[in-house]
């Protein structure tokens, strides 16, 4: 029994196609054509498909991959990592509490270096009830992956092909993430990328694994005599990571016409000096509110990790943004601002740069007109710094009360 | 009525929204995918599922425009001018036409006529088209599958795709016979679309979106959560087992049980996946089947399709399509 969409991916791809299907497929689509050794994933919703999707690409044959069936996702990222340590271009995926269920190992996979791509369906954490719909759960955990955010089918299709690319180019796993239901299930037109291309942007180089030829201890305890330097070793490695993500999307760009950067930017020189901030589907949703609402521009964070600190310095200065609506889908309980906000504050620290953020969206409740427009409007009255920084928006206080809306 | 060139019009500047409500398993999800993938321009579709059983209320949206901006977004869709409604016993659960402008069209899969229809939904704004597509799935795909049949229905009031486009599209989603029968099903339902035209267009270019729909307002807010997490059974927020809910509210058949044909050997009892099949102690001390429970039952045959002896039979529960639209306007 074969998936539709996937037919597409049975033969090679001699040209740009254009066609239809939801994030999942393409997700897998992607994949298929970076040519992954091994695929090691255990299903959640909202991901399931794009391993469906693999899957049936490996039953038909033409995905020469270990497709591996394994008991939970903690196996999943063990086996994962331990087979792109052993030289295997490895792809895993998961959400939410599969994330979770994968923490003992994520650690290590940054440790040790492994180029493991994985792609995230973001969904929220089981807290205080299940959802299986969208939250960015993936920014409440930080523990050295890169991370790349897409806001459509197109965007996290071409992010499967770039997150190898900057995988191996850096040595550090990466993960990819669209907002889950939102665009792992919802079908968008799309241009595939001919495999030439993939190939040719996706080259399988020699690198550093377990080999008998070349015996070591991957991982092995040290005392502390050692450990402090291995951290500081990371951190050196981490540095080039930005520019090695950035001449990804340079190289991407000239393949195939869709040029990508770190931070992308919309109608900045605008009269109120204002700006939205936020990452993934919801730039869609402000963009289209924006062809009706000219005086307030968008800042779209692309790389979220390594998070593009000088590059948002950069662009508030260079079009003097006075105020940042930041539009974050997740939240802290403990900090004074959740996770997304407190990068960007981090940022802005040296500026004066004026802020809030607006927790939306949890727990996929649609993020729309109305919140863009009270957030704008809340700004506004916004002069310092003091206060909660952070505002629920989009929450019933009541029955028939919203919390800090009139209306 | 609506022009293929006003359509086009309209596209070049606006979007045009689309909202499919069916239950879980009708394809309601599929129908909204394929206008998408049938539709020249840019399109986006989502849906508004999750873990719904089969029979629960769904919806999903389409958002349809030659300008690539205006569908960037990925809301859900709160204006819709064409809202389809695979089932119509949906029509008393959910509000169907909540956001439809004045002159917005509702397509319903039903025997019911349009005056009927407006009784039910309380509005006499809207343009009704009714397809009795039930019989038409039934006919000619053997199942009370009716989500590409729904689709002639739009094709004939909506001009956004031609059938050539929807059949390209159905071709290559479903197989062979199937993608066939599908096409010929969707024929059938373009002829036979009962169309009660009011005389209003929708007007494309105004947002009719109800501010703040998306918060389900009337449901408790965080104030009136005892602890967040935690829920317990009581009248204000979970009033009833699950047992209390009318899951046999839709369906396409009457179950009908023969007494006296009837072996008790409880087959159906087994299988019945809603505990729908009665039975009760005798004197003998033996469980004898009483009845169907058709507060439940939602009519899958299981039941009849197990029974050894032939005691269960169906009967479908829909009489002949109705019209309110005057012969001489095209009704029946």
């Amino acid at each position: 029994m074969s998936v539709e969409p996937m037919k597409l991916f049975f033969k090679e791809i001699k040209e740009p196609i254009e066609t239809a299907m939801i994030g999942n497929y393409a997700v897998a689509g992607g994949v298929t054509q970076t040519d992954p050794d091994v695929i090691c994933a255990f299903p959640i919703t909202p991901q399931t498909q794009s391993v469906e999707g693999l899957s049936d690409v490996v039953h038909q044959g033409r995905l020469k991959a270990a497709f591996v069936n394994v008991e939970s996702e903690l196996a999943a990222i063990s086996y994962s990592t331990a087979a792109c340590a052993a030289g295997a271009r490895t792809f895993t995926a998961t959400a939410s509490q599969g994330y979770l269920l994968m923490s003992e190992a994520l650690p290590m996979a940054v440790g040790w270096r492994v180029p493991l791509t994985m792609m995230i369906s973001a969904r929220a954490f089981n807290a205080p009830n299940l959802s299986i719909w969208n939250s960015w759960e993936y920014v409440l955990t930080d523990y050295g992956w890169n991370c790349m955010v897409s806001e459509n089918v197109q965007e996290t299709y071409d992010a499967a092909i770039l997150s190898v690319m900057i995988s191996d180019n850096s040595l550090f796993p990466t993960m990819f993430v669209h907002d889950g239901f939102i665009i792992s299930h919802s079908v968008q037109k799309l241009w595939l990328i001919p495999d030439e291309v993939v190939r040719r942007l996706t080259p399988k180089k020699h690198r550093h694994t377990i080999t008998t030829k070349h015996p070591g201890v991957w991982g092995g305890i040290v005392t502390p005599s050692f450990f402090m330097e291995g951290r500081k070793n990371l951190d050196e490695a981490k540095k080039p990571v930005l520019n090695i993500m950035k001449k990804a999307f340079e190289e991407f760009g000239k393949a195939t016409g869709r040029h990508y950067n770190l931070i992308e930017t919309y109608n900045l020189d605008n009269s109120s000096r204002m700006a939205f901030i936020t990452m993934g589907s919801m730039c869609g949703n402000i963009i289209s509110w924006m062809t009706k609402n000219k005086d307030i521009g968008l800042i779209k964070i692309r790389a979220y990790r390594p998070f593009p600190y000088e590059e948002l310095q950069k662009i508030v200065q260079e079009h003097n943004i006075e105020k940042l609506i930041i539009l974050e889908k997740s939240d802290s309980l403990n900090n004074l601002l959740p996770p997304f906000s407190t990068s960007i504050a981090t940022a802005l620290y040296p500026l004066k740069t004026l802020f809030r953020c607006f927790i939306v969206g949890l727990g996929g409740r649609d993020v729309t007109r109305d919140e863009f427009a009270v957030a704008k409007k809340k700004m506004e009255s916004v002069n310092d710094m003091k206060g909660q920084l952070y505002t629920y928006l989009g929450v019933r206080e009541t029955k028939n009360k919203i919390y800090e809306v009139n209306r | 009525m609506l022009t293929p060139e006003h359509i086009k019009e309209i596209l070049n500047e606006y979007t045009i929204n689309l909202r499919f409500h069916a239950r879980g398993g009708q394809g309601g999800v599929t129908a909204s995918n394929l206008c998408v993938e049938a539709f020249y321009g840019y399109g986006v579709c989502q849906p508004k599922f999750g873990a719904e059983r089969m029979g629960s209320p769904t919806e999903s949206y389409v958002r349809l425009s030659a300008n690539a901006d205006l569908v960037r977004s990925n809301e859900q869709v709160y204006g819709p001018h064409f809202v389809s409604v695979l089932d119509e016993s949906l029509l008393s659960e959910v509000d169907v036409t909540a956001g439809v402008p004045k002159g917005g069209w509702l397509i319903v899969n039903t025997v019911m006529d349009q005056l009927t229809i407006q009784e039910a939904v309380k509005r006499k704004d809207i343009n009704i088209a009714t397809i009795d597509a039930t019989r038409i799935a039934l006919d000619v795909l053997g199942r009370n599958i009716t989500n590409t049949i729904i689709l002639g229905a739009l094709i004939r009031i909506s001009h956004l795709f031609t059938l050539e486009e929807l059949s390209n599209a159905i071709m290559k989603r479903f197989k062979g016979a199937i993608a066939g029968k599908n096409i010929e099903a969707i024929k059938q339902a373009i002829e036979e679309t009962c169309i009660f035209d009011i005389g209003v267009d929708p007007d494309f270019t105004v947002d009719t979106k109800v501010p703040w729909q998306q918060l389900d307002l009337g449901l408790p807010g965080y104030k009136e959560l005892d602890k967040a997490g935690v829920w317990y059974c009581d009248e204000e927020v979970i009033p009833v087992g699950s047992d209390q809910v009318n899951t046999g509210s839709w369906g396409e058949w009457d179950m009908i049980w023969d007494a006296e044909t009837c072996t008790n050997c409880a087959q159906c009892w087994f299988i019945c996946p809603d505990f729908a099949i009665l039975r009760e102690k005798g004197e003998d001390g033996k469980y004898h089947m009483i009845g169907i429970d058709i507060f439940h039952c939602k009519s899958c045959l299981n039941c009849l399709n197990i029974c050894p002896v032939q005691a269960i039979s169906k009967k479908l529960k829909q009489g002949p399509a109705a019209c309110a639209v005057p012969e001489e306007s095209g009704g029946i």
